[in-house]
């Protein structure tokens, strides 16, 4: 998990979204570099629910600009990358790929086998357990009958059997699975069948970001985690650390250095926040000070929290 | 969502603070999927909300428990999607669209066919099955397994063309292995989609699906949301603005089932009779003579003309995209058939939070005259009444990812006379349940 991937991470541009694919890419990022993004897809072990989402991560426009200027991501155009890479793929390549599936495919389905007669054996043992327990009871409540300790023997023996010899099942069978047994694996990313850094032909320009970028850049900067906050009213919500483990602290909204804002806006936002015990910040960049080329350095935010007077 | 509504008031009586909160609101600790006993099926329960801290300090104990927390993620992440070899089921992407198997064209000659058939064919290429809609791009020739209930449709050959989401949603949930066309791979020529033998990666698989046939980012969110809570989602006809003709055509169908009928004419006309003209220039608003009632000085007294959904059946035009009903969605209940689709339970329009605006009246207004009409049933109460609406659509608000579902109904808050309800015998727990707002 504490692998760094090669810089600069290449940030899948489809259909004017941004995805990360890799599992390693996206870990890193959450954890060098405070950007989370949104799990978008399914995880295939349990996919009948919403709570917890799988791969690929869609980054907001805002975090794919932050990436890319601070050079840890790359954009790349993921959809013409993938047609023209796969139309020059070499005939020895493919084989080598797929041979490469067949044999995971074929650890998989060992590692499954081995782990289905761990299962099996502990469970075995269990009743074994509890069936000597029992008969060892029944022999001291009656002493006299004999015919039931005797049947509990005669199972004792039959679970006995299979249960000393899963080893060498397991060995005899593991040496005979083919190419046949091999499970299929869907892979969750193109390398290595394509490079992990696509050649330059295929990057493209800076995201297009809204105007709230400076306050994205300024609380990230901060340390702030950011996510899309509309589901609570505001533009991004500002985590004091990690999402999973913290609750965010406060609704973000961001607004342009010399705008007339109603007072209404400020009021409702402020009673928003505390209805969720967080606080309304609002922020926006100063045009006049220079920001040295540091998106979000002039940047100046204010917490709005509603005085319980 | 009508029955979820129900729900919602019956529960906030019994239930405690938690019936309140959807836990896939906000990030929640992966280590709570280690808690999840996969196996064991009869106890499968969510997780209760987590515990989280309220700022990060410095202590040892807080960095491991996040340590612990991400390990947790990485590997729920890593996950492989593994297929056992006895129910591998495979599908091979169509980069074209619906076409016919390359050895059915020989196979055709061959067999016993009319030759004017066979020049008919050749006229029209993609005559594969009336049912395969032009945007399908993937095939599963031996479809098997209950996901074929309700996504994909069969052509001629009993191959099962999926459409964009349907496939990419299959092979994200590690169900369906698709295949790379030997026509992608740089083999064969440009119409050969026969199975090149390579699987092709989830990343691959949204650079291929991901954008076609008018599928965003948007839609499919709301399509894969919606699916593994266990709905069926089909197309709607409002799909894209070429499919405006069907939109039309199904309209009409709505206005023409939707007229005043006999019983609306007669209560009109009872309605006539009872009050008379209304003299309010001179004299009471009630009106003088005899009154032996409270409801009919109520209905004198109304005197404001009030919006009556059932009656209005002036021809809009036609709802514009955004604002436009892409998904109906079906409660896994219904007896579904795929062939042809009951009346959706819901009716859904994405919205991009990001590039769109908040909707006029207007807007708001064509969309909801798009559905047909759904009046509340009348045994029901009264805020459920009026929550369901006599036309309802929901709007799903993805910003970013993030899908926040809005119920636009309806109301008719003119039809419900308070007065001529009579209160239910004293039992203060019967009556209509006071409306509790989310805290959070």
């Amino acid at each position: 998990m504490n692998s760094s991937p090669d810089l600069p991470i290449p940030i899948s541009y489809i259909a004017g979204n941004y995805f990360v694919f890799s599992v390693d890419a996206a870990t890193f990022l959450r954890r060098e570099h405070h950007i989370c993004g949104v799990l978008a897809g399914t995880l295939p072990q349990v996919p009948q629910q919403n709570v917890f989402t799988g791969l690929p991560l869609e980054l907001m426009p805002e975090e794919a600009r932050l990436l890319v200027e601070k050079g840890v991501g790359c954009i790349v155009d993921e959809v013409n990358f993938q047609k023209q890479g796969m139309k020059s793929l070499m005939e020895e390549d493919r084989k080598k790929y797929l041979k490469e599936l067949e044999s995971q495919g074929l650890e998989s389905k060992q590692l499954q086998i081995r782990r289905k007669e761990r299962l099996r054996e502990e469970y075995l043992k269990k009743k074994n357990e509890k069936a000597a327990a029992k008969a060892k009871k029944a022999e001291e409540k009656q002493d006299t009958s004999a015919a039931p300790s005797g049947e509990d023997s005669v199972f004792l023996f039959d679970d006995r059997q299979p249960s000393t010899s899963p080893s060498h099942v397991s060995s005899r069978r593991s040496s005979v699975l083919g190419a046949s047994d091999a499970m299929g694996i869907t892979p969750a990313i193109s390398h290595p069948l394509l490079p992990q850094q696509p050649p330059a032909e295929h990057h493209l320009p800076l995201p297009e970001v809204p105007s709230s970028y400076p306050l994205f850049a300024h609380l990230h900067s901060k340390g702030y985690f950011l996510s899309p906050g509309l589901r609570f009213g505001c533009q991004y919500m500002a985590y004091p650390g990690d999402p999973l483990r913290f609750h965010s602290h406060f609704l973000a909204v961001a607004a342009e250095w010399d705008e007339q804002l109603d007072l209404m806006t400020i009021i409702s936002g402020g009673r928003l926040g505390t209805g969720v015990k967080k606080g309304f910040l609002i922020g926006g960049a100063d045009k006049s000070r220079d920001d040295s080329g540091v998106a979000g350095s002039n940047v100046r935010a204010f917490s709005i929290e509603w005085a319980g007077m | 969502m009508a029955d979820l509504d129900e729900d919602a008031i019956n529960n906030s009586t019994t239930g405690g603070a938690h019936a309140d909160i959807d836990l896939s609101d906000e990030t929640q600790d992966f280590r709570m999927l280690n808690n999840l006993s996969f196996l064991d099926t009869a106890n499968l329960s969510l997780p209760k909300r987590g515990e989280k801290d309220f700022e990060p300090n410095p202590t040892v104990f807080q960095a491991d428990i996040l340590s612990a927390s991400r390990q947790a993620m990485h590997n729920a992440l890593a996950y492989p999607r593994l297929h056992h070899p006895k129910n591998l089921l495979i599908g091979v992407y169509a980069p074209n669209g619906p076409a016919p198997p390359a050895i059915s064209k020989s196979l055709d000659t061959v067999a016993e066919e009319a030759p004017a058939e066979k020049a008919a064919e050749k006229a029209a290429p993609v005559s594969i099955g009336a049912q395969v809609p032009a945007d399908a791009c993937v095939y599963v020739t031996k479809a098997k397994g209950p996901f074929f209930k309700s996504l994909g449709q069969a052509d001629r050959w009993s191959r099962v063309w999926l459409l964009p989401e349907e496939a990419l949603y299959l092979l994200e949930r590690g169900t369906l292995d698709i295949r790379w066309p030997r026509c992608a791979v740089g083999d064969g020529d440009e119409d050969d989609i026969e199975d090149s033998g390579l699987p092709m990666s989830l990343q691959a698989a949204y650079a291929c699906l991901m954008g076609r046939g008018g599928l965003t980012m948007e839609r499919y969110s709301v399509f894969t949301g919606l699916r593994r809570l266990g709905y069926a989602v089909l197309r709607a006809p409002g799909w894209s603005e070429s499919d405006e003709e069907k939109v039309s055509q199904a309209a009409a169908q709505s206005v023409a089932r939707q007229g005043p009928g006999l019983a609306g004419i007669f209560s009109r006309f009872m309605g006539w009779l009872c009050d008379g003209a209304p003299t309010t220039a001179v004299g009471p608003v009630a009106g003088l003579g005899f009154h032996h009632s409270y409801d009919r000085i109520y209905r004198k007294l109304s005197l404001i003309p009030f919006y009556d959904p059932v009656t209005s059946a002036s021809p809009s035009p036609q709802p514009r995209l955004p604002y436009a009903v892409v998904w109906h969605v079906y409660k896994p209940s219904t007896s579904f058939r795929k062939s042809a689709p009951p009346d959706p339970d819901f009716k859904i329009a994405v919205i991009n939070a990001r590039t769109t605006t908040i909707p006029t009246v207007s807007q708001i207004w064509t969309l909801l005259e798009s559905t047909p009409l759904n009046p509340p049933r009348p045994n029901s109460q009264l805020y459920v009444r009026l929550k369901n609406g006599y036309r309802n659509v929901i709007l799903a608000v993805v910003d970013q990812g993030v899908v926040s579902y809005l119920k636009i109904a309806d109301a008719a808050f003119g039809k419900e006379k308070l007065y001529a309800q009579r209160p239910s015998g004293g039992n203060k727990n019967r009556g209509p349940p006071r409306h509790k707002f989310k805290k959070r």
